[in-house]
């Protein structure tokens, strides 16, 4: 029980580091844009790279959004039905529809490594003007489902614990650390 | 299995799992790939993954985190509150003033962006709790947000312009001056529909006390605050008609103005750029996410043979040239409900357009009749991109239902102006014929 | 009889008159001459694949055919560089046909391509030609330019002096409009003019910045071989014609677009002038030689196309 709370704990914690780090990419994306915008307009000599490399850090961003997302509950839902039902008859819905969840997510984690497999393979660029090595930002997308897959497994043990009154997970402990400071749902 | 059950299956398992409160992103990925393992096989959850990456590398999307990062700057600062202060206190005198000036907002970040979700989002961070705290009505805010949210597509710039016309051939510029008409049509229309309803239903957005007015003088140094949004909207709406940037790279600008905001404001360090960043990720994550899911959702729609039912659709419609356009609309308002707009033009234009042209129809009219329709599918339930995206963003108390509630109304007043529009097509043509 | 329906994915928007004129006719073609026993389910473009992921789709045997630009499958092909256009080095489109189809460039694309378990067959040879709002009459002129431009093309007139930036084309015409960008390269004639980019840039330049194989159409050779042989032979026979047909006749409707152009919108030809176009040939030749670096195969393709150039008396 003991290592099923570790390992519980332990994606969490792992999704939110990462997440952490990766929402600074906004700041790259930013700064890149206006120097491209600036050299243009200012010098009259775009460059080839700027553009292409804010593209490929929104990519990354974007891709690996999800398993913090899914730590946060961030990935938005219609709660018209299911609010009206107590925690444990949601947790016994959850399970359930989780299998589709996972029918996604393996699917996408199956042919997301199999494209990552296959760049990094012939270590693939762009082909652009610039020609920048893209195969990092293809393999984010293996990572960043397994992170999401991960926190789905979390969700998933979760649910069990609260439908089965298992003691390996503790919702109010749980709710205590997801409260954000400033009492907003974000 | 023909197209038409599979259709009713493939939707009705998206409603299914949906109203089972699984989060949208999952619902759209999962169905996609159940149906896409009967219909084609295993190795096509290729596709799926070949979506994303294809959608990881949509460069007017970067537009989105910027402009949100944008909005969370602004919020966090004060900007926004002190621009809602002094709102209030000019037009608070009116009933519904403070929805009207949001409206005049959205329309303005309308003409920033080309895409929908960043001003929805940006919008439901400013504006929402601004209203909220004046004793506005919670379905008037939401309402309001989404549809003004949505204009960003129909007020020029407009991606979902440019697509129609690279898919129909019509020229771009001709496309944009016909949407400036229709969006202020719909702008007036909406803001008397705010204005009759709070009036016959104080309470939904009262006005200001008079006696909390304010003096001739405590206004104009109020308009101090709008200076610096006004700032902003100069630098991003100035860099895009001067040639200084693309529509995308304006959201850059938007986030440079915002943050000489904050610094103005003495609130520029570094907990606020930590927490906005984090806040951005989370909005942007949300959007994109579900961007992910509805592209694979409706390559894997369109790899079934959707646009075979549609062609069979239409060669049963009565009524004549007008049946047939209102048979169009209805399509696309019902796909609306449950299709991303991309993959809506894709299964439709193709068949829809020649028809248009063989009936003797403007297709720049058809155009904005159809981006109008699309962006009352973005805001209509149960699946609307608008819906979802104001989800995200609301305060913990509001639900689905009541978001789902306060677009009704608003969706009736889009559906009067469209018929406007069909009625009187002149108000489309004008600009158009007299630019070009 | 049996019926087989292959998927086919286009990098054309519908609008796009090669989405009719190319893939309407393939379609026509093969489902007249099997007398229906094969049909093709066309998709427009992005509909179940975006453009640079057609290969990988049709390579996997998830898509039976597809329309690609030869630069879309760069990483698997080394001749796509080649194949997509080297600038300033055909000057008439019949000499990069002739090159294709009769000098063997053909069959060494459809060699590369094999490995991947696809069947390459280029659709047409034409024109990639600029347009711009003022026109080039000096070097100072072009050196001054800011030009949309993608791919090899953007390397090249950035490396000419001019100052070339991509912008997707969803935001090309806003772009050209304001006044961000001063010119651009969207196919030629009737690429600028599906674009409406006639309506904010007057000038059409001449001559052409390359002259090449810019569209091709790939079949997956697992999907070829379940046919029965005759159907086989129907597909590559019509693939063949398709070439020449379509050369030709894209030639004529640039031609007649163009003069449209000329006649509603006032475009006016701007050719480059002659010390302008001899020092574009020189920067071009430079890097030429970067691709022929690319592979063995790449450095005997450029080698026979610079000894084809020489017999031109071009080089
Ligand atoms: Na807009
Ligand atoms: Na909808």
């Amino acid at each position: 029980m003991r290592a099923i709370t570790a390992f519980m704990n332990g994606v969490t914690r792992l999704n939110n580091a990462i997440g952490q780090w990766v929402s600074y990419l906004v700041f790259g994306m930013f700064i890149f844009i206006l120097l491209e915008v600036f050299l243009r307009y200012a010098f009259n000599s775009p460059t080839v790279w700027t553009n292409e490399l804010t593209q490929l850090l929104f990519g990354a961003y974007a891709v690996l959004s999800g398993g913090y997302l899914m730590a946060h509950r961030g990935h938005v839902n219609v709660d018209l039905i299911y609010s009206m039902f107590g925690t444990r008859v949601r947790a016994v819905i959850d399970i359930f529809t989780s299998i589709l969840f996972f029918i996604f997510t393996l699917a996408l984690l199956w042919f997301g490594y199999d494209m990552a497999q296959e760049s990094i393979g012939n270590w693939e660029t762009s082909y652009s003007a610039w020609n920048p090595p893209i195969w990092p930002v293809k393999a984010c997308i293996p990572i960043a489902t397994a992170l999401l897959v991960l926190q789905g497994i979390v969700k998933l043990l979760e649910d069990i614990a609260i439908a089965c009154n298992l003691s390996y997970y503790d919702p109010e402990k749980d709710k205590v650390v997801e409260e954000d400071p400033k009492g907003e749902q974000l | 299995m023909s197209i038409e059950a599979l259709t009713l299956l493939f939707f009705g398992s998206l409603l299914f799992f949906v109203f089972l409160g699984l989060p949208l992103a999952f619902v759209l990925g999962g169905v996609s790939v159940v149906f896409l393992y009967f219909t084609w096989g295993f190795d096509s959850f290729y596709m799926v993954a070949s979506q994303i990456w294809s959608t990881m590398g949509s460069f007017t999307l970067v537009a989105i985190p910027l402009f949100v990062f944008m909005a969370m700057i602004l919020e966090r600062t004060g900007v926004a509150k002190d621009l809602y202060r002094t709102m209030h206190l000019w037009f608070g005198g009116v009933r519904g003033g403070l929805a009207i000036g949001t409206l005049v907002i959205c329309a303005i970040f309308a003409a920033m962006v080309g895409i929908s979700g960043a001003a929805v989002v940006a919008m439901g961070t400013i504006a929402l709790p601004a209203m909220l705290a004046r004793g506005y009505d919670r379905s008037m805010c939401l309402g309001v947000i989404n549809t003004g949210g949505g204009w960003g597509i129909l007020i020029p710039p407009s991606i979902m312009m440019i697509l129609y016309a690279l898919i129909s051939g019509v020229s771009v510029g001709k496309m944009f001056a016909a949407g400036v008409l229709p969006g202020i049509l719909l702008m007036v229309l909406t803001a008397i529909y705010i204005l009759i309803r709070s009036n016959l239903q104080p309470h939904l957005a009262p006005a200001l006390p008079p006696e909390e007015r304010g003096t001739m003088r405590e206004k104009l140094v109020a308009l101090r605050s709008i200076a610096l949004p006004v700032l902003i909207v100069f630098m991003v709406l100035g860099s895009i008609m001067g040639g200084i940037t693309t529509p995308t790279e304006a959201a850059a600008m938007g986030v440079l103005g915002s943050l000489i905001a904050a610094a103005v404001y003495r609130k520029l360090d570094l907990p606020l750029l930590k927490e906005a960043s984090v806040r951005t990720f989370k909005l942007t994550g949300m959007i994109m996410w579900i961007l992910f899911a509805a592209h694979a959702f409706s390559a894997a729609y369109q790899s079934m043979g959707a646009q075979a039912l549609i062609e069979g659709f239409m060669t049963h419609i009565p009524g004549g040239p007008w049946g047939i356009i209102i048979a169009m609309m209805l399509i696309t308002f019902i796909l609306g409900m449950v299709l991303d707009p991309v993959g809506i033009m894709l299964i439709t234009l193709p068949v829809f357009l020649p028809i248009v042209e063989s009936l003797g129809f403007d297709p720049i009219w058809f155009g904005i009749l159809f981006v109008i329709n699309m962006e009352i599918g973005y805001m209509t339930p149960p699946f609307g991109f608008n819906l979802f995206y104001l989800k995200g963003i609301v305060p913990p108390g509001i639900t689905m239902k009541d978001i789902y509630k306060s677009v009704i109304p608003f969706v009736i007043v889009e559906i009067i102006g469209l018929a406007i529009l069909m009625i009187f097509p002149e108000i489309v043509t004008y600009l158009p014929d007299l630019l070009f | 009889q049996e019926t087989i329906t292959w998927k086919v994915q286009s990098h054309w928007p519908g609008a796009s008159s090669s989405y009719k004129d190319s893939l309407g006719r393939l379609k026509d073609q093969i489902e007249e001459r099997s007398d229906g026993r094969l049909k093709l389910q066309l998709f427009e473009a992005g509909s179940l694949f975006k453009a640079q992921e057609t290969f990988n789709a049709v390579s996997r045997g998830i898509l039976e055919m597809g329309t690609i630009s030869p630069s879309y499958a760069s990483d698997k092909m080394s001749l796509a560089g080649i194949a997509s256009g080297l600038p300033f080095a055909f000057r008439n489109v019949w000499e990069a046909a002739y090159f294709h189809q009769v000098l063997g460039f053909e069959e060494m694309l459809r060699e590369e391509a094999a490995q991947h378990g696809v069947y390459y067959s280029t659709d047409k040879v034409y024109p990639t030609e600029m347009v711009v709002k003022e026109p080039i009459e000096s070097w100072e002129d072009f050196t001054s330019l800011k030009i949309r431009s993608s791919g090899a093309l953007q390397k090249f007139l950035t490396e000419a002096g001019a100052a070339a930036s991509y912008i997707p084309g969803g935001e090309l015409y806003t772009a050209l409009d304001s006044g961000i960008v001063d010119g651009a390269h969207w196919g030629a004639a009737q690429g600028a003019y599906s674009m409406a980019l006639y309506e904010i840039a007057k000038y059409h330049v001449q001559p052409a910045l390359n002259i090449a194989g810019t569209d091709a159409i790939i079949v997956s050779q697992k999907a070829l071989d379940k046919l029965p042989a005759d159907l086989q032979k129907l597909v590559k026979d019509v693939l063949q014609e398709q070439f020449w047909y379509r050369t030709n006749e894209y030639q004529y409707k640039e031609r007649v677009t163009l003069a449209k152009a000329i006649e509603e919108e006032g475009v006016k030809i701007n050719t480059l002038p002659d010390d302008v176009q001899d020092r574009l040939v020189q920067v071009a030749q430079e890097m030429w030689d970067e691709e022929g670096k690319r592979s063995d195969n790449a450095a005997e393709a450029l080698q026979m196309l610079k000894d084809y150039l020489g017999k031109l008396g071009y080089l």
